[in-house]
Order: C-alpha cells, then structure tokens, then sequence
C-alpha cells in the first residue's frame, strides 16, 4: 500500500477528466447516423471505444504539465537559496561560516526587524529573543570606527524580493541577446548540443515524484530510467565542447568527459546500493519502503552511500569543487564559452535545474521523501502525540520534501562558499582511487544488510548502531592528524629569525 | 592529443591585467610559455622628462592601482636623494604608517585575487572588506581611496589627523585577528593545500640570476628584503623582520608565496602599530600642512649632471627609480627618469615557471606571483 496525503492532485485530474469524458459522451448521439454508401456510424459507440485511450493521453498530458508547472515554479526558490545564502557566507560583515549569524544578525545590525510586521504583536516574543541573542552572542566590534564596516542598514521586507525578480530581470536580457555562431564551427552539432543537454534534464523530472500523488510517469525501472537521462546530458557538454571550434571549450569537454567515467560509475554503484537495500527500482517504492515498510530513512542504514551521493552528485551537477569543465580561472568559461543569449540562459537555469534534480533525489532516497522527521516517534508520543498526527495529516507532502531538498541545496551553496577547485587529474585520482572502492564497499555492506538482517523489518538496533558506529568513524578521521608526517615533512610554516645584513647602514 | 598553442589573454580572467601569456599545451600539460607584455604602455618615463618634480608625484600613483602609495614614495625618496633634502623625522614615521597600511591593502588584494583563481569567491569577499579598513585609513591621510598623492619633495602632504591612531589601532586589531579568519579557509583546507602544494616551484638561485625580489624570493628562503638590507626611512629604528619562508630544496611552492604575504602582512600591521606608538611629537598632535615637522623646504630644481636614485621595497618587489637632473635648459623638470619595475623582471621567469604542470595550475602559479601590469608596461 503506497502512503498517500489529502494534496491528491492525480484522483482529482483523474476524476475531472473521466466526468469530462463522461459528459461529452453523453453528449453524442446514440442512434445510428446513417453516411449514405459509407454505410452508418454510431458515435457515441465509437468515442466509447477510444474513450479509456483518449483518458490515458488526457490525463498524462495533464499530470506531466502539472509535475512541469510544479518543478518550475519550486526552482526559483533555488537561485534565490544560492543569491541569498552565499551572501550571507561572503558578506561584508565576515561572521561567515555562523549559523548563529544568520539569524541574530552581527555588529549591532540584523537583517531587518521583520517580526514587527507580525499582526497582533506576535512578533515580539521574537525580537525580544533576537535582540539578547545579539546582544550577547552578536558579532559587536565594541569600536564606532569600525561599526561603519557593519552597517547593512534595513530595507523592510522588499529585501527578500531582488532574489526572486532578478531572475525574471535575467531571462529578459538573455532573451533579447543575439545568437552567435562561430566561425568554422560545427554548426549543426553547436545547434544541437544545447537541446539535448537542455531536453534530457526536462526529461529528469517526468520520473520525479513530488508527492506521493505529484508524478507524472511510474514505470517499474524508474530509476534506472532516470539515471540512464541523468547520465546523458555530459555527452551533450562534450558536443558542445567539440563543436564550438575553440579551445578552451575542447579542452572544457575533454575535461567533461574525464569527469563522466570517473563519476559516473561511483555514481550508479551508489544508487544500485541504494535499490538492493530498498529492494526496489522504482522511485516511488524506496520512499515507501523507508515510510513504511521499513520505518526507517535510508540516511541512517547507509551513512557512507549518502556522502558518496552527494559528493558524486555534486560532480555530476559541475559545482565547485568538481566544476573543472566551466572553470572560469583558466578556461575562461569552459564548454560554453562560445554560447550566448537564451542558449546560454537556459544551459546556466539547467544546471540550477540539475542540482535541484539531485537535492530532490537525495530527499527521497535518504530522507524519506515526503515524511516528517521521526514523525512516528512523534505521533507515539504521550500527550502531544495527537498534535503532530494532526500536522502530519495536514501537511501536504510536496512541502516537507521541498524543504529537505532546498535544506540539501543550502548543504551545495555552503560547500561551494567553503572549498575550491580541484584540479583534473586530483579529481579522477579521487574518483578513481577512492568514490569507485567506497562505492562499492557500500553495495556491499547494502547486500549484507538486506540478505542477513531484513526479514520485513529491520532489527531494532540496527539503525542506531550503523549511524553511531559511522559518526564513531568520522570523528576519528577527522581529529586524526598525521603528526609525524608534519614533523617529517620539509614543510615549516614559520618565519625565520634573521640578522641584519647591513645594520645602520644609514648612519 | 596533438600539441596546440592557446592565447590567454589580453583579456583573460588568469591574467590580472592587460597581457598575454600564450601557452602551449599537451592535452593538459603545459609544455611551453610565452609572455607577450605591452598592452597598457603608456609612456610615463618620457612623461616625466616634460612635468616638474611635484607633478611626476602623481604620476608615480598611477604606476600601479593596487599600490599606489608605494610607487609614489619610490619617486619621493629617488627625487629627495637628486635634491638633497633632509626629510623631518615625523615625516619619515607618516610615510612608514602611509606605506605598510598600503603594503598590506596592496597583498590583501592580492590575496582576494588568488581566491577565485582556484575557485573561492568567499576569500575575494572577506579581503575586500578587510582592505576597505585600510583605505578608510589610507584616506584620512591622502584625501582619496586609490592615488593619494600623499608624500611631498621634504616632508608628506598632511600630519596624522586627530583620532588617526586610536582609529588605526582598533583596525589593524581586528585585521589581525581576521587574519585567523584567512587561515581557517586557506591553511586547514586539504583542498587548498592541494592546490598550492607542490605545485610552481622556483629555485633560489635561479630567482637571484633573473633578478626576481620581493616577496616572491624571500618566499624560496633568500633573507633580501631593502628595508632590511638597506633601512632607508626609520626602518632601522622599529622592532621587527623580514618574512622569509624556509622552503624546501626543490624551491619555493605555490603555498610558501602565500604564506610569505600574509606573514608580511602582519608585520607591516605590527610596524604601523610600533610607529604610531613611536612617532616624535606623539600620535595625538597635529600640524597644519606645510609646517616644517612635517615638510621640509625643498629646491625645485636640479643643478644638469646630477643624478639621484633610491631602491625601495614595493609591495611586489624592489622598485627603482633614477632620476637625472636637467640643469637651467630643462627648467624645472628632470633630463631623465628611469624606473625599474619588480614584476617585469618577474614575469618572464613566472612565465617559465609553469612548464611542466596542469592547465588548471596556470592561474594558481601565476596568481601566486602577484602580478600587476600598470607597473610592468609602464
């Protein structure tokens, strides 16, 4: 039995358009219409036998609109997740990296008093709470001279709009930009690279489920299917470097290709390890299998799939660290150098478009999909219990599993603001060397969990020991500094104590 | 894959400035470099032969936009030795403040540089806000935030302002404690380390035979720094040392360059905060400007046959200026001026340094060099 909520979207297009068909059946004559020599034609017999075709069509057509409608207007959130967010990391103000920040503001100035704009004061419990966090946790120099420096001054509430308008402000000028072809360049394969990067990351999301009642396609494979389109848009980055007839964009697609095979394989293994826990190919199946059938969210039977998916992913969508194709320091801009205007608007939205897809992917491969955190703990509770049954009956699903991909993108923004490039031959030694043994190793301890522990439920202790034992681990990794090879090294970060080579000279 | 030569530049986002470097490469491989300079030429030593010696002043700023007060103290101190004037001791402290505040605003530029050229938009960001501390300082002495035209043939153009010192304390204070900041992202990143690492070494000695300085020598473990070698304004009298890094015997790296710069850059804050705290006549008195603490009288014209020169620690190296007096013919303005520029004597072998490594490595080794083209074309 799949999980369900009230936001049925598909029994309510499936019922609109049945009583349409219905009606319009009604409609039609039910005697025979006489055609002279062509013999007769009963019209209301005929639409009967199309009828469960044309509902099919109908109703696909309606459901991949609806999942297309939806994925467009939730990813405007995601630009604005990276303006906003990365701001606040890069800001002038520099208590970067604090989530505290983030919240309380710095330096005597917040981000806007917006709880005044709450009705019936409800915002002042808020601001009393935000000022003494700021007061005494707030990032104040204690120096007039210096405040100058923190001054965001507050512009009310219009200061969350610019992230939203300025992409409709980017798709006007992008649009009214000329398009330009090389000289000598392939120009077919130049036309056509941008379609099939720009169609086959569309096509991504017919297999994306946004809700348990949100989806537009459910084949039995559909997440091999994805996974196959996933894969088929670096082919089009290759094109489009090979085609170009520059250099940079050569060498922006051989890079791309390099990318490919290191990543891609890590890739798939991880997923393939994500399906034999699941036990299942089928996207919407290993969102139930962890709501229901199993009671647990993947993230914590398989710690080390879920960092190698977000780290593959984050190849796979070309953001810093792994974005060596577009690596604007050396190649200028990489494979898309040579494109200009609405080409070059839409392959920059796709690639927004594609790290959506994996912050979406990784929501409902590892966390559940459309479940509220512990939500049966929760719901077991004593006293409250009935409260967060309530909530849990009134949130629709599409919202919890939006706000864990957008959480997820944040994750991507935070590492673009922390880390830098890696070099090519640093990336395929990683990849190689490294995703390709763990991924596999995950597979593995995937197939040992499902044959030896899964008898239609996990062992209680199972979940808590995996997810303890591989904190244990990467605390022990990450305060585990090789002192001897410090000591070792020919490397002394210090300053030399000297002499004065000519002291006084000057006298 | 064949062999092929690719342009970079003159408008390229690893060229930090108007230049070409043409790279030919093997796949990845960089097998050979060219340097192709010139593009911004302006002309400013055949400029100067028809200025007199306050106005080639302000030409001196505009030799390099990222340190113009140090180009404009090089000439002052060239012009001084040619005219024979004994500088007042304040003055020489107000130049030395002048000086490393744009020392330091001049490596966090470059420092805000380097980041994006290995793929870190924060690190531009956070050196960009802490360089603003310096040029509000930098203004409060020279008027303007980018050419101050501050020191003047004798003495500089104005005394410290009221509050100058206590305004500069709390700044270089909080700059050194973001400077923690810097090496929270740069030095405990395995990915920057990666980067930096093993990659663009340059021997010692190869740098001294090109004529290299700056800190991009004292990055491989050569001790040559002229305010250390040959103290020329009170450097002498301030407690302090030349960063130097040990570096290993294949030369100096990528990262032994950054950290050269921001071991300098704290100890040019340490050197302000020492002659603040040293200055004669203290930091809270003020002269009007032209008042002989602060400005001595100066001829303003050079008898012919006279030459004066003066070497001087730029942000990016030894910067030279030879200046030869025109006699009565010339009037006021000088026979000829020459200069030598640090980075383009650097640039050549930068270039060069590069051969053997990544494409991906071309804008982390030529970054490191600091290179800046206004002084370099001249």
């Amino acid at each position: 039995m799949a999980s369900s909520d009230w936001l049925n979207i598909r029994g309510w297009m499936d019922s609109i358009i049945g009583w349409t068909l219905d009606k319009t059946h009604n409609l039609m004559p039910s005697s025979d219409i006489g055609l002279g020599p062509l013999g007769s034609i009963n019209l209301q017999e005929t639409f009967s036998s199309i009828q469960p075709g044309l509902h099919l069509f109908i109703f696909t057509s309606v459901m991949c609109t609806v999942v297309f409608a939806t994925m467009m207007i939730t990813l405007i959130v995601v630009p604005y997740i990276e303006r906003k967010f990365i701001g606040r990391l890069m800001d002038r103000l520099g208590n970067t990296m604090s989530a505290r920040s983030l919240w309380v503001g710095e330096g005597g100035v917040t981000a806007g008093e917006w709880w005044n704009s709450l009705p019936f004061g409800l915002g002042a419990p808020i601001g009393m709470v935000n000022r003494a966090l700021n007061k005494n946790f707030g990032n104040d120099h204690h120096t007039d001279s210096v405040t100058r420096v923190g001054d965001r001054g507050y512009h009310g509430i219009w200061f969350l709009l610019p992230g939203f308008v300025a992409a409709v402000a980017d798709f006007v000028k992008f649009n009214t930009k000329a398009h330009i072809v090389p000289d000598k360049a392939d120009r077919l394969v130049f036309e056509v690279a941008p379609v099939i990067i720009i169609s086959t990351t569309v096509m991504v999301y017919a297999f994306i489920p946004f809700g348990p009642h949100i989806w537009a396609a459910n084949p039995e494979l559909s997440l091999v299917f994805m996974m196959a389109i996933f894969g088929v848009a670096p082919l089009g980055v290759f094109f489009a470097g090979w085609a170009s007839n520059n250099k940079y964009t050569l060498i922006g697609g051989m890079r791309s290709a390099a990318q490919l095979t290191a990543y891609e394989i890590p890739l798939l293994v991880t997923v393939l390890g994500i399906a034999v826990l699941s036990g299942s190919f089928n996207i919407i199946e290993i969102v139930d299998f962890q709501i229901q059938s199993s009671d647990t969210w993947n993230i914590f039977l398989m710690p080390l799939g879920a960092v190698l998916f977000i780290v593959t992913m984050i190849a796979e969508v070309e953001r810093i660290p792994f974005d060596m194709p577009e690596a604007e320091a050396e190649l200028v801009e990489g494979w898309w150098t040579e494109y200009g205007g609405i080409r070059w608007g839409l392959m920059f939205a796709v690639e927004m478009m594609r790290a959506y897809a994996a912050c979406i992917l990784f929501a409902l491969f590892f966390l559940g999909g459309w479940e509220l955190p512990f939500q049966d703990t929760l719901i077991g509770l004593p006293l409250v219990g009935g409260l967060f049954a309530i909530l849990a009956k009134m949130t629709p699903g599409i919202a919890i599993l939006l706000i864990k991909a957008y959480l997820m993108f944040a994750l991507f923004v935070w590492v673009r603001a922390s880390l830098h490039r890696i070099r090519t031959d640093q990336i395929l030694e990683f990849g190689w060397r490294y995703l390709l043994p763990l991924s596999m190793l995950n597979l593995a301890l995937a197939m040992i969990m499902r044959v030896a522990f899964w008898d239609g439920a996990w062992p209680f202790w199972l979940a808590p020991v995996v997810t303890l034992a591989s904190f244990a681990i990467f605390v022990v990794l990450a305060i585990d500094e090789d002192k001897e090879a410090l000591e070792n090294s020919n490397r002394i970060y210090h300053t030399q104590t000297l002499e004065k080579a000519y002291p006084g000279r000057r006298e | 894959m064949a062999e092929m030569w690719i342009s970079m530049g003159p408008q390229h986002p690893m060229t930090h400035g108007l230049w070409t470097l043409k790279v030919k490469v093997d796949g990845e491989t960089v097998v050979d470099t060219e340097p192709d300079l010139g593009y911004i030429h302006r002309g400013v030593e055949k400029i100067c032969e028809a200025r007199d010696f306050t106005q080639i002043t302000t030409y001196c700023d505009r030799l390099c936009y990222a340190s113009a007060n140090t180009w404009s103290h090089a000439y002052i101190y060239a012009a001084e030795d040619l005219l024979e004037v004994e500088v007042p001791e304040r003055a020489e402290y107000i130049r030395l403040i002048a000086v490393e505040l744009q020392r330091i605003a001049s490596h966090l530029m470059w420092l805000g540089a380097y980041g994006p050229d290995i793929g870190n938009l924060s690190i531009m960001v956070w050196c960009l806000r802490e360089r603003e501390m310096m040029m509000d300082l930098l203004q409060e002495l020279g008027g303007s935030r980018m050419h101050y035209n501050f020191p003047r043939i004798g003495g500089v153009k104005r005394d410290l302002p009221y509050g100058f010192a206590q305004r500069a304390r709390a700044k270089l204070d909080l700059f050194k404690q973001r400077i923690q900041e810097y090496e929270s992202l740069f030095d405990e990143s395995t990915v920057f380390l990666v980067r930096t690492q093993g990659v663009g070494y340059t021997k010692a000695e190869e740098m001294v035979n090109h004529g290299v300085t700056g800190p991009n020598v004292r990055a491989a473990g050569v001790d040559y720094d002229v305010r250390w070698a040959h103290p020329y304004s009170v450097y002498s009298e301030l407690d302090w040392a030349p960063a130097v890094e040990r570096s290993s015997v294949k030369g100096a790296d990528c990262y032994d360059r950054y950290r050269v710069r921001v071991t300098e850059m704290v100890e040019s804050a340490n050197m302000v905060l020492e002659a603040i705290d040293r200055i004669p006549g203290g930091s809270e008195t003020h002269h009007e400007p032209g008042d002989p603490a602060i400005l001595a009288k100066a001829p303003s014209r050079a008898p012919e046959g006279t030459f004066g020169s003066h070497h001087f620690e730029d942000s990016r190296g030894e910067s030279m200026f030879h200046i030869v007096g025109g006699g009565d013919g010339r009037g006021k303005n000088p026979y000829r001026v020459s200069i030598r520029s640090p980075m383009f004597i650097t640039l050549p072998y930068a270039s060069k340094c590069m051969i053997g490594y990544k494409v991906a490595d071309i804008p982390a080794i030529m970054g490191s060099f600091d290179p800046c083209i206004g002084e370099t074309d001249r």
